[in-house]
């Protein structure tokens, strides 16, 4: 019992050492292996109890499990500390967390998308619908229509892209009034942006394509108040809470009264007299709008005794400009990707 | 137009801020452009030269004695050459303001001067549309009068923008009487009545036939007594003010009552008349006429002329001719006030490319009756410069007055959202001249005879809205009733937008026109694009001659521009013309990458460009499709699929062609996906379901194959062989090599075992993989690779 006793000893005192030497997993594992696995020094202990008398045998198997018992506590220990240090050691580093960020692959919306989606946001909240249209229209629905005559001066292949006598590149959005109409009874409302064409010389103001918005309510008992009432609202949205929106009267062959309607400048507030968003006015002109012209309700067969309508027809590139203050409409269309990556 | 206020106070009395002026007009529907103020000139008052001398001391210098109403004349040394006794002038007195001038008492080679002469420089009018030297007013000015407000020259001028449907408000009267009408006070017009009463003497009555539709009407009148001079200095101020150059008292004459009414004239100089006979006749074929510009222009019959019995004396409207233009010599006239088709005046401008003032008011179409009110005020100018006036003639139809217009008060509320009184409404109506009756609710209004754009209710409800105001229209936001028109074209587009961008893709936009050059650098790849394009027929430029067949030439320039790895879409229309016009709706989106170093027969950025392809679709519609290899005009024939679903080809995607690629100077590999929004299906819910509570197992195969079995057949054929067992099957790895031997590839796949009611056994499972062994041997001539 005592020489068993004196070699479990000498297998702690061994053991001990070996722990604290071991410096990492991977050593105190081998430890481990060498003292406890399954021919590991405590096995071979155990196999001594074999030759005690029978009497003593118990006792000894106690003894040696307290010992095992001992040396696996001792193991969890040394495990403890070496992931201690580990994370000691991690959290020792530290790094510059001004250095410049690694950019993503991000995508974006062109800005033209993203303020033609904010405004239509706004006409859907209010109950609009969003139509879309083709681009190439017969003269009937770009003019005839829209109580255009053929003898306007619009109609003279100075102002429009033409394709044959009667087909042309939409020079606005106004078609899709009546093509709209036409589709569906009353009560109508609709948004509906697109692209639009005209034969204008490009330059930082003026580009030969471009987008509009079109809106067009028709339904009993809607008036001016109505439509001044939701662009107002629509340029609350995109530029501000204090926007101020001013309608001027204007003319339009589709519309009566009709009006020019203007907000004031946000990149000014209307105190430059040197401005390059206004040009010093204070006002950045949106667009027009007006009472739907009895003569065009006539023509897609709603009883003018019974509704009344409005629409509007806004430039996108116009919103945009002014709502990121870009210096340049040729820049919507360049697409350089620095600009695409300002204002995604 | 350039209108200067002092003009417009003739009429009305407006306040003194033109900033004030200039914002009313705004709102009544005539934005103004600029308002040019005009410099501070204070002290010049109207003196007469009563004698004059040399200077004692100077050979170039006069001394002047000037009375300019005072007790003592001023004596004025000057250095000016056209002074003469008894001449009225403009005198800046001592302590007068001058543009960039104060005046002071000086010496002049030892003369005191006591003030200076102005010339009308001086005066900041444009010295070259006046006369050399001392400034010359009538003589009949009032002595020591103010020069500045004699002559209106403090107030600003203001430039008014007048829209297409108020030719009668390009005039200062018609300004005015808006203003008048929106101020709420009196319009001061001036007499409408022709002076001219007296019977032309035998023989010399104008006579004018009118042989074509688009002239409405034409007054002749006849003068004689004539002296062409200079004009009154007033008459050369305001039109100097308004921009028009004075040139004699006749043409200034027909400038400013043009001006004034709106109504362009015409002066004939009688005796360069035959017969003092005029016809309005289409122009003969290839007929010439020497224009007032002195240009010589050859006519075709879309020209409409006024000529005399022997040639062409001006085209109608649009200019005079030179051979009987008024002359120094000229001592009787005929005056033209006539009305025209402004379709026809704005045709032959454009097709003579020449304009006037005169054809920026015919063009729109004159009211006829401000035929006869022009030739009136002409001749009350005439008359007051000494001319002997006949009496007016009118030819062509007879004068109507407007068909009354219904109006209800309702109506105004109607459209305007805006409670008036009948009786408010009438009296806006009467300020803008309109003949208005009041029963009850109900007006009856005659819209009055210069204007041509009232003809309904609603035109007069805008009119009632202009002197209201557009401000005191209360903005409300409308309750918008429910409807049921479907937004899906628009909602598929927004949602494909956001997919993409989130896939790191970044929308661009590119003109739908393009140079032929495009169709140039698809030829020179060895191509024809895919669609016939569709030709524009009045481009502004060449850059503009054709619309987009596609959106992949576009990108191609945007990359070769960027010439930096990127990834970029755009959604538009692009257009064909196969027997008819036709227009699609498109979204493209690629990259150009940097190339990878891999085999022939693998493409990486391909299966990238499948990845983002698969994404989009299964986010808009919910659903997978299967590609299917085929060929595309601008894509590599061995690196294009097809999507197709219902028959219609959703994308098409690939490799774009290298030949492409090169000729339009893109110098990465780029891949392409075009979308044809039409044919993207709904969006379909997709159905869960769960996954089987019992451990599922698999099994890989490695293959070898014909090098033409694609990876879908051999998914196809396993899955179907292992029947309901299967829950996935996925080709995972391919390779080509001396190993598999000429024209075989080795395909790795993985087939996911299980079942839904219990754990799979080893044995099912073997079982399963080797029927679709035995399936892909047959079907599609595999051999299992060990
Ligand atoms: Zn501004």
């Amino acid at each position: 019992m005592s020489e068993l006793a004196a070699r479990l000893d000498d297998v702690q005192a061994r053991f001990a050492q070996a722990v604290a030497a071991a410096d990492d997993e991977r050593a105190l594992d081998a430890v481990r292996v060498a003292y406890l696995g399954r021919s590991g020094e405590v096995t071979a202990v155990r196999r001594g109890i074999g030759q005690l008398p029978p009497a003593e045998r118990p006792d000894a198997g106690k003894v040696i499990n307290a010992v095992v018992e001992r040396m696996e506590a001792a193991l969890a220990d040394a495990t403890a500390r070496l992931e201690n240090r580990a994370f000691d050691a991690e959290l020792a580093q530290s790094i510059d967390v001004t250095f410049p960020a690694i950019e993503p692959a991000t995508g974006s919306i062109h800005p033209v998308r993203r303020v033609l989606q904010d405004a239509v946001a706004y006409f859907t909240r209010h109950g609009f619908a969003t139509v879309l249209g083709m681009e190439i229209e017969p003269d009937y629905y770009t003019f005839d229509a829209l109580n255009i005559p053929a003898t306007h001066p619009a109609r003279e292949g100075f102002d429009s892209f033409f394709i044959s006598d009667s087909l042309l590149l939409r020079p606005h959005t106004s078609p899709m009034q009546i093509r709209t109409m036409q589709q569906h009874k009353p009560p109508i409302a609709v948004v509906a942006p697109g692209k639009c064409y005209r034969r204008d010389a490009v330059d930082a103001r003026h580009l030969f394509q471009f987008h509009q918005i079109e809106g067009l309510l028709v339904a009993e008992g809607i008036h001016f108040g109505h439509l001044k009432g939701m662009l107002t609202g629509l340029c609350r949205e995109l530029f501000g809470a204090d926007q101020r929106v001013r309608f001027r009267p204007s003319f339009f062959p589709f519309t009566e009264p009709s009006a020019e309607v203007d907000t004031t400048c946000p990149k000014c507030k209307a105190q430059s007299a040197a401005c390059g968003m206004c040009g010093g006015s204070g006002w950045i002109e949106l667009g027009g709008a007006g009472m739907v012209h009895p003569n065009v309700l006539r023509e897609v067969g709603y009883d003018t005794e019974i509704y009344t309508g409005w629409a509007f027809g806004f430039g996108i590139e116009r919103l945009a400009l002014t709502r990121y203050d870009i210096d340049d409409i040729r820049r919507f269309v360049d697409c350089d990707p620095d600009f695409l990556t300002q204002l995604a | 137009m350039r209108v200067p206020i002092s003009w417009l106070r003739e009429y009305v009395d407006l306040p003194d801020d033109a900033q004030h002026i200039a914002d009313r007009l705004a709102m009544l529907g005539f934005p103004v452009e600029e308002i040019a103020a005009r410099p501070v000139i204070t002290g010049v008052v109207v003196g007469k030269i009563v004698a004059i001398e040399k200077h004692p001391n100077a050979d170039r210098l006069q001394v002047c004695k000037v009375d300019i109403g005072a007790d003592a004349p001023l004596r004025i040394a000057t250095a000016a050459t056209n002074v003469a006794a008894e001449q009225v002038i403009p005198v800046a007195t001592i302590g007068a303001q001058l543009p960039h001038l104060k005046i002071e008492p000086r010496k002049m080679r030892g003369v005191e001067s006591q003030g200076m002469m102005c010339s009308a420089e001086e005066l900041a009018l444009p010295a070259e549309w006046f006369e050399d030297g001392i400034m010359q007013l009538d003589p009949s000015t009032p002595l020591g009068a103010n020069v500045v407000e004699l002559f209106g020259l403090a107030d600003a001028v203001l430039d008014v923008e007048v829209t297409s449907n108020r030719v009668d408000a390009m005039s200062v009267l018609g300004l005015a009487r808006e203003l008048s009408a929106s101020y709420g006070v009196a319009l001061r017009l001036p007499s409408f009545e022709n002076p001219g009463r007296d019977a032309d003497p035998p023989g010399h009555a104008p006579r004018v036939t009118i042989e074509s539709t688009d002239c409405t009407r034409f007054v002749a009148q006849a003068f004689d007594g004539v002296r062409v001079t200079a004009a009154p200095a007033w008459m050369r101020v305001r039109l100097a003010l308004t921009g028009q150059r004075p040139i004699s008292n006749l043409v200034d004459v027909s400038n400013y009552v043009m001006l004034e009414t709106a109504q362009p004239l015409h002066f004939y100089d009688a005796a360069q008349m035959r017969d003092r006979h005029l016809v309005v006749r289409d122009a003969r074929p290839d007929e010439t006429i020497v224009t007032l510009d002195e240009v010589e222009r050859t006519l075709t019959p879309q020209a409409l002329v006024v000529a005399d019995g022997d040639r062409a004396l001006g085209l109608a409207g649009l200019m005079g001719g030179a051979s009987s233009e008024v002359r120094e010599s000229t001592t009787a006239i005929v005056l033209e006030s006539a009305n025209f088709e402004g379709v026809r005046v704005r045709r032959m401008s454009m097709q003579l490319g020449l304009r006037s003032e005169a054809s920026s008011r015919h063009e729109k179409t004159l009211a006829p009756a401000l035929a006869d009110i022009g030739a009136a005020r002409a001749a009350q100018l005439l008359v007051q410069m000494g001319a002997h006036a006949y009496r007016p003639h009118a030819f062509g139809a007879e004068l109507r007055t407007a068909a009354p217009i219904a109006l209800a008060a309702r109506d105004v509320e109607r459209l305007l959202g805006l409670r008036l009184d009948a009786t408010r409404i009438a009296r806006h109506l009467e300020m803008l001249g309109c003949a208005v009756t009041v029963h009850g609710d109900a007006l009856e209004v005659t819209p009055p005879a210069w204007r041509r754009d009232l003809a309904i209710a609603a035109d007069l409800v805008e009119e009632v809205a202009r002197m209201e105001g557009y401000d005191a229209i209360e903005p409300i936001e409308p309750a918008v009733p429910a409807h049921a028109i479907p937004s899906a074209q628009y909602e598929l587009e927004t949602q494909l937008a956001a997919t993409l961008a989130g896939l790191g893709y970044r929308e661009i936009l590119s003109y739908s026109l393009q140079s032929p050059q495009v169709m140039t650098r698809v030829k020179r790849a060895g191509l024809t694009p895919s669609r016939e394009p569709v030709e524009v027929r009045n481009p502004l430029s060449e850059d503009q001659r054709f619309l987009r067949w596609a959106l992949g030439p576009g990108m191609l320039e945007y990359f070769a521009r960027i010439d930096t790895p990127a990834r970029v879409f755009e959604i538009g229309h692009v257009f064909s013309n196969e027997n008819t016009v036709t227009e699609i709706p498109v979204l493209a989106f690629g990259f150009s990458v940097d190339p990878i170093d891999e085999p022939s027969w693998r493409d990486t950025n391909f299966l990238r460009l499948k990845g983002d392809c698969e994404a989009l679709l299964r986010a808009v519609c919910g659903i997978t499709v299967d590609a299917t290899r085929d060929v595309r005009a601008g894509l590599h024939p061995g690196k294009t699929a097809v999507l197709m679903h219902d028959g219609r080809e959703i994308a098409n995607f690939g490799k774009m062609d290298p030949r492409v690629t090169r000729s339009f100077g893109v110098r990465l590999p780029v891949y392409l996906c075009n979308i044809f929004l039409e044919h993207v299906p709904e969006y379909r819910i997709p159905r869960y379901r769960p996954p089987s509570k019992f451990p599922s197992t698999y099994r890989d195969l490695a293959l070898v194959v014909d090098l033409d079995v694609t990876a879908d057949q051999v998914s196809r054929t396993t899955r179907r062989a292992i029947g309901e067992l299967c829950l996935g099957v996925r080709a995972f790895d391919e390779y080509r090599g001396p190993q598999v031997g000429e024209g075989r590839k080795s395909l790795a796949i993985r087939a996911t075992i299980g079942r839904f009611d219990a754990t799979i056994t080893d044995e099912e499972a073997d079982a399963a993989i080797a029927r679709a062994i035995d399936a892909l041997r047959d079907e599609t001539g595999a051999t299992i690779r060990t």
